[in-house]
């Protein structure tokens, strides 16, 4: 979600087979450098993608001697899966950053085979998509500072998982600013 | 062929195997229709200020092939209502049927109960197209309902309970809709763009005249005779107003424009 | 009959498209072909209703579809029930039906039949709740054909405050402060849970951890459930094809009931 100099990115922690639980602290959050990565979809690919991504992006980094943009990392996330066009990755990844020599929020989402959706506003993704899209439209609005973006995204996604069967059991939000980043941890409902 | 009678008109069992006579079998499970066979393609119908423009061409297809070619599908009730009739035409001739008894029996009864109290017979309540919309609805989700549904989709065109311009359908499944223009089959997605730059809402059609509305389902026709394959040139149009109906049913496609055909291979005039 | 209701066409074949009504064809291991035909469509759209103290508010958009048609762009989903004569004069109870609209519009007049005819025979107007109990028994008697609709219904009680019950389609039924139905259901639903019951909000500073007070829900005032509703559906057409053209409510007050219509985006 993008806000007033800033962008959050918040994952729910739930990990499950079909309706079965199998943990409950299981992040989809993963960070790049200054750029993160949110990943929903076949846990192993979830894991899978999430460490190709460390290698390239550490790859990236000793060649270029500098952090990867979030516009170059949406880039390479696009090129990487559309590679696997007929044996995909079940993933549907978000990035959210802020680019270092323009200073502006940056976020983005893709489908499964690399195709980029750039928005202004906010990007949703996994099982609560529906749902989130509803709390999303709902409760945005632009320029919205830290705080009030901290309170914004974290309402928007726990309203959204709880009605939701496979989501849920607490959650990670991200508010990243220009020179510093919030993790914060939201306990949820457990059940 | 032998000389056995019963085998006489009978495809030959040695060529063509024994003859299944299940398919003449009176007895058996209840059949009902699972499919549409001679069908008629869209049907479309536009409001204006003083009444209804509704048109259909005059083919009844036979899958791919153009079977009956001068099949009316847009049919008078009263004297102030048109109905016009998409999908299959066993169904459709079944329905004339239906609202041909219903005539009989409904302006038999409304005319001796009139003459009982006044001689005034000029200005009865008889159905009017809203009436008759409810009636072919009710008709059509009853059959649904039982699982043998009459394959049309039908708009009923004509006046309301309120002395203004009526347009509403309905289809198989018993749904029902109204809207100041309407288009069945092909005409949802090539004539009901064009007729809603016409009357986006409901306040539009208050300033539609006569003139523009034939226009528009005229070209309307002729936009569905391009582009739907199962479509004709010769087309049947009724305007309804007021004054009753004006139903032309031996209509041409004027003014074609094939002037772009002489530089498309596939339209004959080129040999290599 | 009722034993020859076949299953919805798979979902792998995409939308369902009206003319999805032409033949869907089943081709068994032997070859043999069958056809059958499907007796329902979906015509998209959503309702939501919302009760307060003394009022209760139903909204559903007009827009009707069938595949990516548009069929119509004005098909109302709130029906007046009960009351006199066609017009419903007098008439306290709104029902919203969403889903196969033709089902639905032959629920409606089963039930409006139901109430003019209590009203005949015992004299005074039906409770809501008890036309509540009556409709969850019309779905019901069709539970092995059912009404393929969501229904919502709205009325004061007999204290006159806000009544609201909503059903699935075969009755199972339940009276709840607020609810959304139909194609969009599953976005407003959370929103309202958040601006309406106040879910998972809690009062500043009031402790920590387990301590932390949650923020009580209260019943709404009037305008500011209208405000709801209409961010609902606004946010509602933004993310669904089905929705939108019109939005109409109907806001049920002891002085009776009050139509309000007012645009959405028709894209």
């Amino acid at each position: 979600m993008v806000g007033k100099d800033c962008v959050a990115i918040a994952c729910d922690l739930r990990l499950g087979l079909q309706a079965l639980t199998v943990s409950n602290n299981f992040p989809k959050i993963f960070s790049y450098g200054d750029v993160y990565l949110g990943l929903t979809g076949l846990a192993t690919d979830v894991s899978t993608v999430a460490d190709l991504f460390r290698y390239k992006v550490n790859m990236y980094r000793l060649r270029e001697e500098r952090q990867i943009s979030p516009q170059t990392m949406a880039n390479l996330v696009s090129s990487s899966l559309y590679e696997r066009r007929f044996g995909p990755y079940f993933v549907s990844p978000v990035i959210a950053g802020i680019n270092h020599t323009t200073g502006k929020p940056f976020i983005c989402g893709f489908d499964s085979i690399g195709c980029i959706d750039f928005a202004k506003d906010f990007i949703v993704s996994g099982t609560a998509s529906d749902q989130l899209f509803g709390t999303c439209e709902g409760l945005w609005e632009p320029d919205l500072g830290p705080e009030d973006l901290f309170e914004t995204v974290s309402q928007a996604l726990l309203n959204a998982v709880d009605r939701d069967a496979l989501s849920g059991w607490g959650a990670h939000v991200y508010i990243i600013e220009k020179d510093k980043v919030t993790k914060r941890l939201l306990k949820g409902r457990q059940d | 062929m032998n000389h056995l009678p019963q085998a006489w008109g009978r495809p030959r069992d040695d060529v063509y195997g024994a003859y299944d006579h299940s398919y003449f079998q009176t007895s058996g499970p209840k059949q009902s229709t699972q499919q549409p066979i001679v069908t008629g393609t869209s049907v479309i119908a536009i409001k204006f200020k003083d009444g209804v423009v509704i048109a259909t061409d005059n083919l009844a297809s036979y899958g791919s092939l153009a079977r009956f070619t001068d099949v009316k599908r847009l049919r008078q009730f009263n004297k102030s209502t048109i109905l016009g009739f998409g999908g299959d035409v066993s169904d459709m001739q079944y329905l004339d049927r239906l609202l041909l008894s219903l005539a009989i029996r409904e302006n038999y009864s409304s005319y001796s109960s009139a003459s009982d109290d006044t001689d005034d017979t000029s200005n009865l309540e008889s159905l009017n197209a809203k009436n008759l919309h409810t009636y072919m609805s009710k008709v059509m989700y009853r059959r649904r309902s039982d699982f043998n549904p009459l394959w049309n989709q039908i708009l009923v065109a004509g006046f309301g309970n309120d002395e203004k311009p009526f347009l509403a359908s309905v289809d198989l499944l018993g749904t029902t809709f109204s809207s100041p223009s309407l288009a069945t089959g092909f005409g949802a997605h090539l004539a009901q763009p064009i007729m809603r730059k016409v009357v986006p809402d409901e306040a539009s059609v208050a300033n539609l005249d006569k003139e523009t509305a034939v226009q528009t389902i005229r070209d309307c026709m002729k936009v569905l005779f391009y582009r739907d394959a199962r479509s004709m040139d010769k087309y049947s149009i009724a305007v309804v107003t007021k004054d009753g109906i004006d139903l032309k049913e031996d209509e041409k496609l004027e003014n074609q424009s094939w002037a772009f055909a002489d530089r498309i291979k596939g339209y004959g005039t080129q040999v290599v | 009959m009722a034993s020859v209701f076949t299953a919805p066409p798979l979902a792998d074949n995409g939308p369902g498209y009206s003319f999805k009504q032409t033949p869907t064809t089943h081709i068994s291991a032997d070859g043999t072909r069958q056809h059958s035909f499907y007796p329902y469509t979906d015509n998209g759209g959503s309702t939501l209703g919302i009760s307060g103290a003394d009022f209760t508010i139903l909204a559903g958009d007009t827009r009707s579809t069938s595949g990516y048609n548009i069929n119509s762009r004005y098909v109302p989903k709130l029906f007046k029930i009960g009351g006199e004569g066609p017009e419903h004069t007098g008439s306290s109870i709104v029902l919203s039906v969403v889903g196969f609209a033709a089902d639905g519009d032959a629920l409606k007049e089963r039930l409006d039949t139901v109430v003019k005819m209590y009203k005949y025979q015992h004299g005074k107007n039906m409770s809501v709740a008890a036309c509540a109990q009556r409709l969850s028994h019309i779905l019901y008697n069709k539970r092995f054909f059912p009404y393929y609709v969501h229904a919502i219904l709205g009325g004061l009680d007999e204290e006159g405050k806000g009544a609201l019950y909503s059903y699935d389609p075969v009755g199972s039924y339940e009276r709840e402060q607020c609810r959304a139905a139909g194609a969009a259901a599953s976005l407003i639903m959370p929103f309202l849970d958040n601006q309406v019951n106040y879910k998972n909000q809690y009062i500043p500073a009031s402790g920590y951890g387990h301590d932390l007070q949650p923020r009580k829900a209260e019943l709404l005032p009037r305008n500011t459930v209208e405000e709801l509703v209409r961010d609902a559906f606004d946010s509602a057409v933004e993310r669904h094809i089905e929705v939108g053209d019109g939005l109409q409510m109907m806001i049920i007050t002891k002085d009776g009931i009050e139509e309000v219509y007012s645009p959405l985006k028709k894209d």
